[in-house]
C-alpha cells in the first residue's frame, strides 16, 4: 500500500471514532453538536501523558478513554433530560466552551531543554511518540484499526443483547419505552458516557497521528460532520457509520477538483438521506436483510 | 472609584446597544422557533448566501445601495424556500385520528428537520465562499465617522440607532403576531394543525409564509448591521446564528417578545464578561450562559420523565 | 343536500369504510350511529377531507367534493366539530371563534358573529380571553361547536359531540343541537349515545364494522328489534 494510501486509511479510522459516537447518540434518539469537545479532551490527555508525563502509549491513551468517559458522562447527566433541540445546543455551548478553556490552557513542562506541552490557542506541539518509539506509519495504522474493530466488536456484542433493543426503543418512541419501564434517562446518559469514551479514544490516536493539536481543530464542523457520517452511512449496524467516513473521505481523496464542492455534496447527501432513508444507508430493515441472507 | 463607574457605564452601554442589535438578528429565528417549533440550523446561511449572491452581483454591476439590499433581501429567501422543501415542509404531518402523535414521534421529525437544516447551513456556506473567495469583503457603510462622547463615555450613536430599530422591529412584530389574523393563522397552524385544517386553514402554506418573513425579516438585519460594519467575511452567518440562537433561547425560547430580553441580557453579560475578564472570557461567558439556562429549564426526575 | 354513495376510505392496509352510502337532508338533523370502530370519524373526516377516499363519492349541495381539500369544503359551506372538541389549546377562546371564521373575508360580520356566539354560549363570554385549553370539558365542546358555526355553514357535522361529558353537560349539548335545528340549520350527527340521539334526529343510519346496517327514521328504528336491544337496552320482548 502507497504511503499515502496508509495515511488516508488512518485518517479514516481515527474519523471513525467520531463516527460511531454520533452512532451510539442517534440510537437513543440524540443528535449531539459536541462530540468534538470529548475528542479533544482525549487528544490532550493522551498527548499529555505520553509525552509530558512519560507514561506508556497504551496507558495514556486508556486514561484519555477513561477521562472522556467521566466528562461525557457529568455533562449529559443534566442535558439528557432535555428535548432533542434543546439538547443539541446543549452539546454545542459545552463543546464552544472547552474549545475556548484550551485555547487559554497553558501547562508547559521542560523536557530536554524544551517546553512542551499545551500552549493555550497555539496548541499543543510535538506529540512525538510515534516518532521516539519508531512506529511506521503502517503500524500505527494497525493500532487504530484495531482499536476500531475492538469497539465495532464490543457494540456489536452489546446490540445483540437486550440493551441494545433499550437503546434503539428509546430512539423509536421514548415515551412508549418509558411505559415500558425502560429507564430512558439513565440508559441515554450510559450511552453518552460510551460515545464520549469512542470519541476521547479517537482523539488520542489523532493526536500520536499528527503530532500537534490546537484547539482550533476542535470546533463544530467537526462534530457536525462525524453526525452527517453516522446519518449517512445508517444506524443498522455498527460498521454502517464507517461506509459515511469512507465515502466523504474517500470520495474527497479521489476527486481533488470536488475539494471546493465536499460541503455541498457532503450535506447534499445528508438532507437527501434524511428525506429519503433517514436511517441511513445500512438502516436497521437493510441490516436484518443481510443477516438473513448470510 | 470613579474609573470604575466609568467603565461600568460603558460596559452597560455598550452591552445594551450590543443586545438590542443581537436581538434584531435573532428575531426571525426565534419567529421561526416560536411560530414555527423549527430550529432552523441554515438560518445565518441563507442571509450569508444573499449577502454573498448580492456583493458577487453588486462587484460585477455597481447596484445602487437600495437594490443591492432588495437583492439580498430576495437572494435569501430563494435559500429559504430551498431549506424550507429540503429540510422543513411535509415534516409537521399529523395524524387523522387524533391531531397529535406520541411525542416521541414529533421529536424525531423535529430532530430530523434540524439535522437537515445544518446539511444545508454547510452547503450554502461553501457556495457562498465559492462565489466570493476572499476572506474580507466591503460592503457598502453608512456607518458615522464620528461618535458621541459624554465625559469620559463614549457612545456609537449609528448603533445605538441601529440597536433601537431592531428592539422596534422585534416589539412591533411580537404585537402582531399576536394580535393580526395573519399572526392568528401563524399561531393557530402550529397550535393544533389539525384543528387549523379543519377551519380551514392550509397548514403548509401558512407555515410556508411564516418560514419565509423569518427569511426576509433575516437579511434585513444582516444588512442593517453589515451597513454600519463596512464588511463582511464568511463567519457572519455562523454569528448570526449563534448569536441570535442564544438570544432567542436565553429566557425561554416561548415567545416572541423573549428574544428582545434575550438579546439584551446577551449583550450586557458579554460586556461585562470582557470588561471584567477579558476578550476570551467574553465568548465563554456566552456559552455558559447558554448551557446553564438550557439546562436550569428542564428538571431531570429519577426516572428521567421531563417536567 | 349531501350525498355519500360506495364510500371506502382506508388507513393503509386496513379498510375503515368498505361502501358506504348514506344522505344527509337539507334542514334535517341526521345521525349516525355505531358502535367503536365503526368507521363513524373516519367517515366524518373524508367528508371534511382530512382523509382521502378509495374510491366512491361525495356530493355536497350538488357538488362533487371528493378528495378536496378541508380549506376547499369549508369555503362551501361544510364545518366539522371534530370529535374531542380539538380546541385550539394556546388561543385564547376569542381567537378560537375567529380561527373559525378563518376562510370568510367579510371582517365586519365576523367580529357580529362572534358576539353572537357569546349571547349563545354566555360560559364562553366569561372565558373570553382565557385559553381554551383551560376550558373544562363541556366549554370546550361548547367551544367548538361555536367555532365551526362561525364559518356560517350550510351543513354542520358533529361528531360524537357528547363524548367524555357529564350527563348534564350532554343534555345542554343536545339542546343547542335542538335549538340550532329549530333555526333551520343542517346537521349531521354522528353518535354513540343513540338514546339522546333518538330525541333530537328526524333520520338514523347505522354503520357496523364499515358498512351501513340500517337506515329509517325514528318510528323504523323503534320498530327494529336489534337496534333496540343492542343499541338502546330496551329488554327482550316477553
Amino acid at each position: 500500500m502507497s504511503s499515502y494510501a496508509i495515511g488516508l486509511s488512518t485518517d479514516m479510522a481515527i474519523m471513525s471514532f467520531l463516527a460511531l459516537a454520533a452512532y451510539l447518540l442517534l440510537l437513543v434518539g440524540r443528535i449531539s453538536f459536541g462530540l468534538q469537545a470529548f475528542f479533544g479532551f482525549g487528544a490532550y490527555v493522551a498527548g499529555i501523558g505520553s509525552t509530558m508525563l512519560n507514561w506508556p502509549f497504551p496507558i495514556a491513551v486508556v486514561f484519555a478513554v477513561v477521562i472522556g468517559a467521566i466528562v461525557s458522562a457529568a455533562v449529559a447527566w443534566p442535558t439528557m433530560g432535555l428535548s432533542g433541540l434543546r439538547y443539541a445546543i446543549a452539546s454545542l455551548a459545552f463543546a464552544e466552551m472547552a474549545r475556548i478553556a484550551l485555547s487559554q490552557w497553558v501547562w508547559q513542562v521542560r523536557i530536554d531543554e524544551r517546553l512542551i506541552g499545551p500552549n493555550g490557542v497555539d496548541g499543543f506541539r510535538d506529540i512525538r511518540w510515534v516518532l521516539t518509539n519508531d512506529i511506521t506509519d503502517t503500524q500505527y495504522l494497525v493500532i487504530c484499526l484495531g482499536a476500531l474493530a475492538c469497539c465495532v466488536a464490543v457494540m456489536w456484542y452489546f446490540e445483540r443483547r437486550r440493551i441494545g433493543t433499550a437503546m434503539r426503543a428509546i430512539g423509536f418512541d421514548e415515551t412508549l419505552a418509558q411505559h415500558m419501564g425502560l429507564n430512558t434517562h439513565h440508559i441515554r446518559v450510559m450511552t453518552a458516557t460510551i460515545a464520549g469514551a469512542i470519541a476521547a479514544l479517537g482523539g488520542a490516536l489523532y493526536a500520536h497521528r499528527t503530532t500537534y493539536i490546537e484547539p482550533a481543530v476542535f470546533e463544530p464542523m467537526l462534530g457536525v460532520h462525524s453526525v452527517g457520517y453516522a446519518l449517512i452511512g445508517g444506524l443498522g449496524a455498527p460498521f454502517a457509520p464507517l461506509l459515511g467516513v469512507i465515502l466523504d473521505l474517500g470520495l474527497l481523496n479521489a476527486f481533488h477538483d470536488l475539494a471546493q464542492w465536499r460541503m455541498v455534496i457532503f450535506g447534499g447527501l445528508v438532507a437527501i438521506f434524511l428525506r429519503l432513508k433517514p436511517r441511513g444507508l445500512v438502516d436497521e430493515k437493510l441490516f436484518d436483510s443481510l443477516r438473513k441472507g448470510i | 472609584m470613579a474609573t470604575w463607574l466609568i467603565n461600568a457605564t460603558q460596559a452597560t452601554i455598550d452591552g445594551l446597544i450590543d443586545g438590542g442589535i443581537y436581538a434584531w438578528i435573532g428575531l426571525g429565528l426565534s419567529l421561526s422557533f416560536v411560530t414555527l417549533r423549527r430550529l432552523n440550523l441554515a438560518y445565518g446561511a441563507t442571509a450569508l448566501f444573499g449577502i454573498y449572491g448580492g456583493l458577487w452581483l453588486h462587484q460585477k454591476w455597481d447596484l445602487p445601495l437600495p437594490v443591492l439590499v432588495v437583492v439580498i433581501v430576495v437572494i435569501t429567501l430563494v435559500a429559504t424556500a430551498y431549506v424550507e422543501v429540503l429540510c422543513f415542509s411535509g415534516r409537521t404531518n399529523v395524524s387523522a385520528q387524533s391531531g397529535s402523535r406520541p411525542a416521541g414521534e414529533i421529536q424525531n421529525a423535529e430532530i430530523v428537520a434540524m439535522a437537515a437544516s445544518f446539511a444545508i447551513w454547510m452547503q450554502l456556506e461553501q457556495v457562498a465562499v465559492n462565489l466570493l473567495p476572499r476572506h474580507l469583503q466591503a460592503f457598502p457603510s453608512i456607518a458615522a465617522t464620528s461618535e458621541w462622547a459624554i465625559g469620559e463615555i463614549y457612545i456609537r450613536y449609528d448603533r445605538g440607532l441601529l440597536a433601537v430599530v431592531g428592539l422596534l422591529c422585534c416589539w412591533l412584530t411580537a404585537k402582531w403576531l399576536a394580535h393580526s389574523r395573519t399572526g392568528l393563522r401563524f399561531r393557530a397552524a402550529t397550535d393544533h394543525s389539525l384543528a387549523a385544517r379543519l377551519s380551514g386553514l392550509r397548514v403548509d402554506r401558512v407555515q410556508r409564509h411564516a418560514f419565509y418573513l423569518a427569511g426576509g425579516l433575516s437579511a434585513v438585519a444582516a444588512c442593517s448591521v453589515l451597513l454600519l460594519d463596512g464588511q463582511v467575511t464568511p463567519m457572519f452567518g455562523m454569528w448570526m446564528l449563534f448569536k441570535g440562537l442564544v438570544a432567542a433561547w436565553l429566557l425561554g425560547g416561548h415567545s416572541l417578545g423573549s428574544v428582545m430580553g434575550g438579546g439584551l441580557l446577551l449583550g450586557l453579560v458579554e460586556s461585562y464578561a470582557q470588561w471584567l475578564m477579558g476578550a476570551q472570557a467574553r465568548e465563554f461567558v456566552l456559552y455558559a450562559l447558554l448551557f446553564v439556562l438550557l439546562v436550569r429549564q428542564a428538571p431531570v426526575t429519577r426516572k428521567g420523565l421531563t417536567a | 343536500m349531501l350525498e355519500i354513495k360506495d364510500l371506502q376510505t382506508a388507513y393503509g392496509k386496513i379498510e375503515a369504510l368498505k361502501g358506504v352510502s348514506l344522505n344527509a337532508n337539507q334542514g334535517q338533523v341526521t345521525c349516525l350511529l355505531g358502535p367503536n370502530g365503526a368507521g363513524k370519524s373516519t367517515l366524518m373526516m373524508s367528508v371534511a377531507g382530512i382523509l382521502k377516499p378509495k374510491r366512491g363519492h361525495i356530493k355536497f349541495c350538488g357538488e362533487d367534493i371528493t378528495g378536496k381539500s378541508p380549506a376547499d369544503i369549508v369555503s362551501r359551506g361544510l364545518a366539522l366539530v371534530p370529535e374531542n372538541r380539538l380546541v385550539f389549546p394556546a388561543l385564547d377562546v376569542r381567537e378560537n371563534l375567529m380561527a373559525g371564521a378563518f376562510r370568510r373575508r367579510d371582517h365586519a360580520l365576523i367580529r357580529a358573529d362572534i358576539d353572537a356566539m357569546f349571547d349563545r354560549f354566555p360560559r364562553l363570554r366569561e372565558r373570553h380571553n382565557q385559553p381554551a385549553g383551560t376550558l373544562s370539558g363541556g366549554e370546550q365542546q361548547m367551544l367548538a361547536v361555536a367555532r365551526a358555526l362561525m364559518s356560517r355553514p350550510k351543513l354542520l357535522l358533529m361528531d360524537e359531540p357528547s363524548v367524555g361529558l357529564a350527563p348534564k353537560v350532554v343534555a345542554e349539548i343536545f339542546n343547542i343541537i335542538r335549538q340550532l335545528h329549530a333555526e333551520g340549520v343542517s346537521i349531521f350527527l354522528v353518535e354513540q349515545n343513540a338514546n339522546m340521539a333518538a330525541r333530537v334526529a328526524q333520520h338514523f343510519y347505522l354503520l357496523e364494522q364499515g358498512r351501513q346496517v340500517f337506515s329509517g327514521d325514528a318510528a323504523a328504528m323503534a320498530a327494529d328489534d336489534v337496534i333496540q336491544r343492542v343499541y338502546l337496552g330496551k329488554r327482550q320482548a316477553a
